[in-house]
């Protein structure tokens, strides 16, 4: 009877997989985490208050650090850490939101934003820049507050940055005749195709497929503008086609493997793979897991085509609207975006700092590896901050999949996302 | 008193479970209908006033959805699949065990039970080892008898058979014990007699045990099927739907749009469109089993 008793739950749990959410906010509200929103409420002046806050991935679990060193300069808030894996994160969210119970502060990615800033999750900051300078938009590198901002409300200010950069094999791209990095596309596709010359299963490149956001990076760089004036999605534009048939030419070339079923990381290490972009979180990576090819590797801003857009990605920090504790909170916000506190954080974790005063100091001016980031990043953009952007950058995926895998017609396949576009954004 | 009390007893005793069940399972189905007629999203989940109901829209829409087409092909190709050979594979070694008499078989029964209780992350990472185009165990015993590669997980219908293969490997020791328990359940004399009358092993097995199995068989085809008709572990953790939506289910894309794009309402209808179809194939089924147990 055991079968049937799973049957019945595995029923019950797809069918009810929706309404669990609803419900949750009634009946299963004890048995989430540490709500501890209730009591200390009122301001953060004399009174105990603990605020919980929520971090995601690997990075959250240091954190208690840097909220002991808080909570050692205001005594009255203790801060309770819950770290949580990012694709779990998001459904806690949404179970916070459907009880209205949840976080005090919470680690935004920067793509989830728009979604919840459009639900109404994420307070409003801008009542506390006047109390706390340091949330001053100007302190941070504009992609960053750009990505905070949604319609025009500062919902999540800035804490670390990432943006994406060429990571190559100097050894091996010598060989292929390249003393620096590939400068333009033309000379990119050309070092790649060359490194891919050297022999069966070699490849010069490697190219995320499930990157979402790598055609649009490319359409930028090729001087594709993403929405028309406008604000209609306009994804199958000329240089937008352009883009994606340079970006499948790698596929098509051979020069980028399909599906090679090997880490980056050790692909990198022996030469199949000997040029990849990626972000900063790579350096530590490499440094751990490849220490054989160290001095073997350098890292370098992207190659241009009109320009050399990169992303920009990274975590901001958001003060949840039904909080109950928000001066606190907000103090709390105020102390990690100083500029110190995330020069500690980047020692900690070596996540970015995206409060643009920490890049005068001296670890990251002098550090090789963290000067072409900070290099890249004035030329960085994030990805647009509309709530349909998550099922737009899927969509985007399936179809690159399409594309690669079949090599059918760009422009045809990228007006069908066009139009798929147009249908998420209505 | 008594008779009244003995009348009591029984819903007493099924008070809690059907509490649970209708807590757990009922409501929150009652829920779901509701929200598959509103366009509710992550904002309506926020607040209520911006959920408006919008009638049968979702159904419409999720009916026409390419993508969900396509994820019905790839269940029925799972279930079309995947069932029948579940229940020949677990029926068949639930046999073999039986008709053993070395301790031997003792410890079959527990390799074979193994997989159901291992977790599926786990097995998932395990597998997608094995899969893996440049370091995958099959693919290297494959070349090393000069075969070549078999691309497991990045072709559509191989990448589907794949996850048949893994499932059914999965499934296989569950159903094997509820067969085994019920070869257990054959009384001794059935076979004594057909010794007495000379019959041998082979008519012994097809005219005694495997129609003495009928309802467990019959049992395991609907639990199976049902479990099919919602696989989502599997392409949940191997593939997540890939490649070219190849292993996409109809679960998998009830969660995707329900979790990923925030679309409630359009996920709970295109749950409701699975509800039906389980809840159809599972009366089809008990029909034609009234039916054969009528003839009897």
């Amino acid at each position: 009877m055991n079968k049937l008793m799973r049957g019945v739950l595995d029923m019950k749990k797809v069918l009810a997989m929706i309404t669990t959410l609803a419900l949750s906010a009634s009946l299963l509200a004890g048995c989430g985490t540490n709500d501890n929103t209730e009591g200390s409420s009122g301001d953060a002046s004399n009174e105990k208050v603990t605020l919980s806050v929520w971090g995601m991935g690997e990075e959250a679990k240091t954190l208690p650090k840097i909220a002991e060193q808080f909570t050692a300069e205001n005594p009255n808030i203790e801060i309770k850490v819950q770290a949580l894996p990012w694709d779990q994160g998001h459904e806690k969210l949404l179970t916070a939101i459907a009880s209205k119970k949840g976080p005090d502060v919470v680690q935004m990615g920067t793509s989830w934003i728009p979604e919840f800033a459009d639900a109404g999750a994420l307070a409003d900051l801008a009542p506390y820049v006047e109390q706390y300078p340091e949330l001053k938009q100007e302190h941070f590198y504009d992609g960053a507050v750009e990505a905070g901002t949604y319609e025009d409300k500062y919902v999540s200010v800035p804490w670390y940055v990432e943006t994406r950069v060429l990571y190559y094999r100097t050894d091996l791209l010598k060989e292929a005749g390249y003393d620096q990095a590939p400068q333009n596309w033309e000379e990119l596709s050309d070092a790649a195709q060359k490194l891919a010359a050297r022999g069966d299963g070699k490849y010069g490149m490697s190219i995320d497929p499930k990157e979402q956001s790598l055609g649009f990076m490319f359409a930028r760089q090729n001087g594709a503008e993403w929405f028309t004036p406008d604000g209609q999605p306009d994804f199958a534009n000329d240089k937008f086609v352009e883009a994606v048939e340079y970006i499948n030419s790698f596929y098509q070339n051979g020069s980028a493997p399909k599906d090679l079923g090997l880490d980056i990381i050790p692909a990198f290490k022996e030469g199949i793979l000997p040029m990849f972009i990626s972000g900063p979180w790579m350096i530590k990576l490499i440094q751990d897991q490849a220490a054989d090819i160290d001095g073997k590797w350098s890292m370098a801003v992207l190659p241009k085509k009109e320009n050399n857009t990169s992303l920009l990605g990274g975590s901001n920090l958001s003060i949840f609207e039904y909080s109950k504790n928000k001066d606190a909170a907000a103090k709390f916000v105020a102390y990690m975006s100083k500029a110190e506190t995330q020069l500690k954080w980047m020692e900690f974790t070596s996540s970015l700092p995206a409060a643009t005063a920490a890049w005068e100091d001296e670890s990251l001016k002098n550090n090789e590896f963290y000067k072409v980031i900070g290099e890249q990043l004035n030329a960085a953009v994030p990805m647009p901050v509309i709530t349909a952007w998550s099922q737009i950058s899927q969509s985007y995926v399936k179809h690159f999949e399409v594309i690669y895998r079949n090599n059918v017609d760009v422009k045809k396949e990228l007006e069908a996302l066009n139009a798929e576009a147009v249908k998420f954004m209505k | 008193m008594k008779s009244f009390l003995n009348k009591r007893a029984p819903y007493i005793f099924i008070a809690p479970t059907l509490l649970l069940l209708i807590l757990f399972s009922i409501v929150p189905i009652a829920v779901a209908l509701v929200i598959s007629f509103t366009d509710m999203d992550l904002g309506g989940l926020a607040n209520m006033d911006r959920v408006g109901f919008i009638g049968f829209d979702n159904y419409a829409e999720v009916i026409q959805d390419p993508v969900f087409h396509k994820a019905i092909y790839n269940t029925l190709f799972y279930v079309v699949i995947g069932v029948p050979l579940v229940i020949l594979f677990s029926l068949g070694i639930a046999l073999l065990i039986n008709l053993g008499t070395s301790r031997i078989f003792k410890v079959f029964r527990v390799v074979y039970y193994l997989p159901s209780v291992t977790n599926i992350v786990a097995v998932a990472v395990v597998w997608s080892y094995l899969y893996n185009p440049a370091l995958g165990l099959f693919n290297y015993m494959l070349n090393s008898v000069g075969l070549p590669d078999v691309p497991w997980l990045t072709e559509p219908t191989v990448a589907k058979l794949s996850l048949i293969l893994l499932a059914l490997w999965k499934a296989i020791g569950l159903n094997m014990i509820i067969f085994i328990a019920a070869l257990q359940g054959i009384p001794r004399s059935y076979y004594e007699a057909a010794q007495l009358d000379g019959a041998n092993t082979w008519q012994q097995v097809t005219l005694i045990t495997v129609p003495m199995l009928r309802f467990a068989i019959f049992f395991v085809s609907i639990t199976t099927m049902i479990g099919w008709l919602q696989f989502f572990e599997e392409p949940f953790v191997m593939t997540d739907g890939g490649p070219l939506d190849g292993t996409l289910s109809v679960s998998l894309f009830i969660y995707q749009n329900g979790f990923q794009f925030n679309n409630f309402g359009y996920a709970a209808a295109g749950s409701f469109v699975l509800f039906i179809c389980i809840i159809a194939v599972t009366l089809v089924q008990l029909r034609l089993q009234k039916n054969e147990t009528d003839m009897t």
